[in-house]
């Protein structure tokens, strides 16, 4: 008997060694096809697909910008400098000169939606509408929720002519360009069409952008294919046909690279680089406006209320160790915006890693070694920009250690972490918290610098979480608000970067380089400089 | 892992011997026990985990939180760091020295008040029955209702990773599994005559309870918790590895298996340790679990 | 036997009563706002307060219990926080998913347990039996995640034989009995079938040796009965039991696969589950265990039942 039961065994370990031999035959056929994109991104699910995705900076990317068009959109095709704002949809714009809150926004002809309707200032009004007058039937409350932060110093608009749209902002205003290219232009059509139902439109969104969405799957999977119609005849896409699967897990993601199930995959995590190019991957990136910092409580009972604290805290971290583990994929953070940046300024206050200084500094401040400065920050195991939160954290907090800083960890997952740091450092439930580690994007002024050191800005109307007061830097805040002159604003936010480093406003340690890896043969992708990318030019070979 | 055990084990193990439990049935379990070499190298193992885990402080060669980036993810067989070193440069044989604390205890905690509780509720409502019973039992059967890992993965994912979550949301799915175990032993129990004749001649309730009625439920619930031991460890490891579990930087196995696996392409060996203790430890303890049992059946 | 049927069916009602408020309670235990996912960045007082009435937040908890439930008995389980999608809509696929790995997971788990417990139960005493019951506790004490990790570095990077992630080229969707769909079966089912298989051998070995110790097959040896029959004998008297135990695997698989989920990406409720809880989706989050908690209940009916129907010997209450 035990005999036969042997005999089966061995029968079905000889069936599965013929099925993976069948199936290494197979997986050739699972390999890239030319003119098809794979992409493996790091979210969990397909972003909303109806015009204003969800899943943040990773939802603009790969379904905003794809299926979607706004009246201005960034210039995604250079590698070498921040990307910067450009007319899309609005061909051009001005402000009034005498009341300074309001502009005009002159509308491109000839632009046509998926789904065959034509583009024009009520299709502006209409999708503004969408997000911001509750009165109107095509009102949805998920997209005015995606759209809130970019749609929030909108103040009323209204169509002039068919190609004429005016824009009146709450208050004086420079930064609004950058907000419209956020808000995306479905079409009011299909909605119609639809029988005015935003759930059936997900299934079948149209918008003006590059790529058309064929069908999705959540959590699975989206088909995007070309829009052979696209406006713009320099962006009708390489690839026919353009794949997103959502794969939250980074060994998952290389493992898909790895065995040709995708052609292109999102963060790669720094330990799996030195296995992907010795399987020829591509390793692309490049800087965008990412910071990895702590975010710093200035109440009473924080021990950064103390600027040589805060001072201490920036010098004693081994920057180029934190990069070092992170396989190089970071640069070393001097400041809240890259030192290559238009609005990096003239700090005096080096941040580097001087450990012997941050002592001297904590000894002034009146702790040493027998009497450590206590803090404790709150954390997360991941998120977007997070990086690598866990052990980047316990690096630091070893730095930390070795000057005189005792540092406390309370772990919150991702959203709950974006929770406490809308609630503000005042709030009861972020009592005994010194700060928050919650990485920060400045693609725009506001989010950046402006709304991240006014006083004025106190969360959750701006992102001063902990209180930080400081004269210079709202004086500064406010007039870059006001300056419509773009290089004469890049100069005052120069200063104001200066103001706020030299203050040691948060503890910045370093800029992620956003890498992506692919396969040899996907060709004509330029990384930019920006949390968004250009899809358009890339193909697979 | 994990869900497991609990399903079956606990409804296969019955009343075994009719009587009152004696003395001598422990005595004649333990001697069975010493002499099952599986048994006693399965508690060798144990031991010195244990004890490595305890004098931590002692046993460890080198700092388990010292981070350097210089020598990060050295290949094991190293000279200084025998076990090498994880992704932040930490000595993997010194952390998985102090991890075993966290997953040792992770795994002991919830079993150990499960069966204080669970057992409570089970010698209560089977010893009381009627409506008591009843209520018990039947809030009991709610909780059963759950897969064990899903309501594990639930309560720890709404209320947060914690060691004090992962341990209350193990709990939870322990104490079902366990108080109907105790509560159809003591039905039983309750039941015989030498029970019946103990309240005929008027002795207190918490008299029979615990001269009785205890030390009868306690060989099953006894061996059925040793089983689910090694379920505990695996399935709070599972929830750090979800990160829902122990939070850093302490060192915990499942904690050490989330973090390093990203490194499984340029250390693989570094990143399977982790792993292999949390096996060695739960396959240990499924071995004792079985010996125990194998020792306490009367039968053989 | 069908009274007892009946009764178990009623017995189940009050059941599924208790679970539903459990799965309704969890959600509001839960530390922050549920809003927290959506409230937007900057929004104002008068801005939140209105999302709140939009999703209903605002009622007091009975009623809202009452509503849900209400809603739950029509088939409506709400609106996911994320997607806006129906959560019913989102859950039905994903547990058709989670059915299709666990049942191929329950049936390597079969083929492998019988194997190892059958001879196990055979030699019972043994050494033999002592090194195959080490071997299928293997099954239960090793962290399956794990195991799926070293498997996908193995067979999907670095033999590159069979797919690491995914249910197919085109997703669920397009999964069906060919060999291109069921290549991304094998790594995620044999993964889970550790724990069945484990469990299954110990319940086989179990029942076998229990099987052999009886009156009956003493006689049937005394007889002289050849050891194929005797064989089929025991067979026949530990089938009721073991298929049981895999009924009862099954069902707890399609709650205990979120790991296993997580780490192949495979599209079921544990991938969804995984996401509800890092997104702090709770409708679905509270979908999602609904849906898996009465699966559950109802695989368990259908088990006690049918083994009532098949093994008349067992008796019940």
């Amino acid at each position: 008997m035990i005999r036969r039961s042997f005999l089966w065994l061995l029968s079905a370990a000889s069936l599965t060694a013929v099925m993976c031999v069948a199936a290494r035959h197979d997986s050739a056929l699972a390999q890239s096809k030319p003119g098809v994109l794979r992409v493996a991104m790091t979210a969990g699910d397909i972003p909303l697909t109806t015009g204003q995705p969800s899943q943040g900076g990773e939802g603009i990317r790969f379904i905003g910008i794809t299926l979607y068009d706004g009246l201005t959109r960034w210039d995604l095709s250079k590698s070498d400098k921040a990307a910067e704002v450009i007319p899309d949809l609005a061909e051009s714009w001005t402000v009034n000169p005498g009341d300074q809150k309001i502009w005009t926004f002159k509308l491109r002809k000839g632009v046509k939606f998926h789904d065959g309707s034509e583009f024009n200032a009520d299709a502006v009004v209409w999708n503004l509408d969408k997000l911001m007058n509750k009165e109107t039937p095509q009102f949805d409350q998920a997209q005015a929720n995606q759209a809130a932060s970019y749609s929030a110093p909108i103040a009323s608009w209204r169509k002039i002519d068919d190609w004429t749209v005016e824009i009146t902002t709450k208050r004086v205003d420079a930064v609004l360009p950058y907000n419209l290219a956020n808000l995306f232009m479905s079409s009011p059509k299909r909605w119609e069409d639809l029988g005015r139902d935003w759930s059936k439109v997900a299934e079948k969104p149209s918008g003006t952008g590059p790529w058309m969405l064929e069908s999705f799957k959540p959590r699975e999977r989206a088909e995007l294919v070309r829009n052979p119609d696209h406006w713009d005849k320099t962006r009708i896409t390489k690839s026919e046909r353009l794949i997103l699967l959502p794969m939250p897990d980074p060994n998952t993601r290389v493992a898909a690279l790895l065995s040709g199930q995708v052609d292109w995959i999102e963060a790669p995590p720094p330990d799996a680089v030195p296995r992907l190019k010795q399987q020829k991957m591509q390793i692309v990136t490049n800087l965008y406006p990412h910071i990895w910092p702590y975010q710093l409580s200035f109440l009473d009972d924080s021990p950064f209320k103390d600027i040589r604290v805060r001072k201490a805290a920036n010098l004693a971290i081994d920057r180029d160790g934190l990069v070092k583990m992170l396989g190089g994929l970071a640069v070393p953070a001097k400041g809240m915006v890259n030192e290559t940046h238009p609005w990096f300024g003239k700090p005096t206050f080096e941040i580097k890693y001087d450990p012997e200084q941050a002592k001297k500094l904590l000894k002034e401040a009146g702790y040493g070694p027998e009497k450590p400065a206590k803090v404790k920050i709150v954390i997360s195991p991941s998120g977007s920009g997070q990086m690598q939160p866990l052990p980047m954290n316990e690096f630091i907090k070893e730095n930390f250690a070795d000057v005189g800083i005792d540092m406390e960890f309370e772990v919150l997952d991702w959203e709950a972490l974006r929770t406490r740091r809308r609630l503000g450092a005042e709030a009861p439930e972020n009592k005994g918290r010194h700060g928050v580690n919650n990485s920060w994007g400045y693609w725009d002024p506001d989010i950046g610098l402006i709304a991240a050191a006014g006083s004025f800005a106190r969360v959750p109307v701006g992102f001063n979480w902990g209180d930080y007061k400081n004269e210079k830097a709202d004086a500064l805040a406010l007039k870059a608000k006001a300056t419509f002159d773009p290089v004469e604003q890049a100069k005052i936010l120069g200063e104001l970067h200066s103001v706020i480093v030299d203050d040691a406003m948060w503890v910045w340690m370093v800029h992620d380089l956003n890498p992506r890896a692919m396969r040899p043969n996907v060709k004509g992708f330029v990384q930019a400089q920006s949390w968004f990318q250009d899809l358009t030019p890339v193909v697979v070979e | 892992m994990s869900q497991t055990s609990i399903a079956v084990a606990g409804l296969g193990a019955p009343l075994k011997g009719k009587r009152p439990v004696t003395r001598s049935f422990w005595q004649n379990v333990f001697r069975r026990l010493t002499r099952d070499p599986v048994t006693m190298i399965c508690l060798a193992i144990l031991v010195l985990i244990i004890i490595a885990a305890v004098f931590a402080p002692l046993i460890a060669p080198h700092d388990p939180y010292r981070t350097s980036m210089a020598r990060r993810l050295i290949a094991p067989g190293d000279a200084r760091y025998w076990l090498g070193t994880d992704e932040l440069g930490r000595d993997l044989l010194s952390r998985l020295i102090y991890g075993g604390r966290l997953s040792l205890f992770t795994g002991f905690t919830p079993v150990l008040l499960a069966t204080v509780i669970g057992g409570t509720l089970g010698i209560i409502a089977g010893y009381l029955g009627g409506a008591i019973n009843m209520a018990i039992m039947r809030v009991i059967d709610i909780f059963y209702a759950f897969p064990s890992v899903l309501l594990a993965v639930a309560i720890s994912g709404v209320l947060g990773a914690g060691i004090g979550n992962t341990i209350l949301s193990l709990t939870l799915v322990f104490i079902p599994p366990v108080a109907r175990v105790a509560e159809s032993v003591a039905t039983q129990i309750r039941a015989q005559d030498f029970v019946e004749a103990a309240r005929a001649t008027g002795a207190a309730n918490w008299r029979i309870v615990s001269s009785h009625v205890v030390p009868n439920v306690t060989g099953p619930i006894l061996s059925y918790a040793s089983s689910l031991i090694s379920v505990s460890i695996v399935l709070a490891s599972g929830l750090s590895f979800l990160g829902l579990g122990i939070t850093p930087p302490e060192p915990e196995w499942g904690l050490m298996l989330n973090t390093l696996r990203q490194s499984i392409y340029v250390a693989p060996l570094n990143a399977v340790m982790p792993g292999v203790m949390i096996f060695i430890t739960s396959m240990c303890f499924n071995l004792m679990s079985d010996g125990l049992r194998s020792a306490m059946d009367v039968k053989q | 036997m069908f009274v007892y049927a009946l009764r178990r069916i009623l017995y189940t009602i009050p059941i599924a009563i208790g679970v539903s408020l459990v799965c309704f309670a969890l959600i509001h235990l839960a530390p922050g706002d549920p809003l927290s996912s959506v409230i937007p960045e900057g929004a104002s007082a008068e801005m939140i307060a209105q999302i709140r009435t939009a999703y209903g937040f605002d009622r007091p908890l009975p009623v809202q219990y009452l509503k849900w439930l209400g809603h739950v008995v029509t088939g409506d389980f709400g609106t996911s926080i994320m997607t806006r999608r129906p959560v019913l809509a989102e859950v039905l696929p994903a547990v058709l998913n989670t059915l299709t790995l666990a049942s191929a997971a329950v049936l390597f788990g079969f083929a492998l347990g019988c194997l190892f417990g059958v001879i196990s139960g055979y030699v019972a005493g043994t050494p033999t039996d002592r090194s195959v019951a080490a071997f299928s506790i293997t099954g239960v004490s090793i962290p399956h995640y794990w195991l799926g990790m070293v498997l996908i570095v193995i067979f999907a990077v670095n033999l590159n034989v069979l797919p690491a992630t995914g249910m197919g080229e085109g997703g669920s969707g397009s999964f069906g009995f060919n060999w291109d769909s069921l290549q991304y079966l094998i790594l995620p089912a044999l993964t889970l079938s550790v724990i069945p298989a484990g469990i299954i051998a110990r319940a086989v070995r179990g029942t076998v040796a229990e099987v052999r110790k009886q009156d009956f097959m003493q006689t049937l040896y005394a007889k002289g009965l050849p050891g194929r029959r005797v064989f089929v004998h025991v067979v026949k008297n530990a089938l009721p039991a073991v298929l049981a135990v895999m009924g009862l695997q099954l069902a707890q698989l399609l709650g205990g696969s979120i790991l296993v989920e997580t780490v192949f990406a495979w599209p079921g409720t544990g991938f969804l589950l995984n996401n509800a809880i890092f997104t702090r989706d709770l409708p679905m989050l509270q979908g999602t265990i609904l849906v898996l908690a009465m699966f559950f209940v109802l695989i368990n009916l259908l088990v006690d039942i049918l083994q009532t129907a098949v093994d008349p010997r067992i008796k019940r209450a």
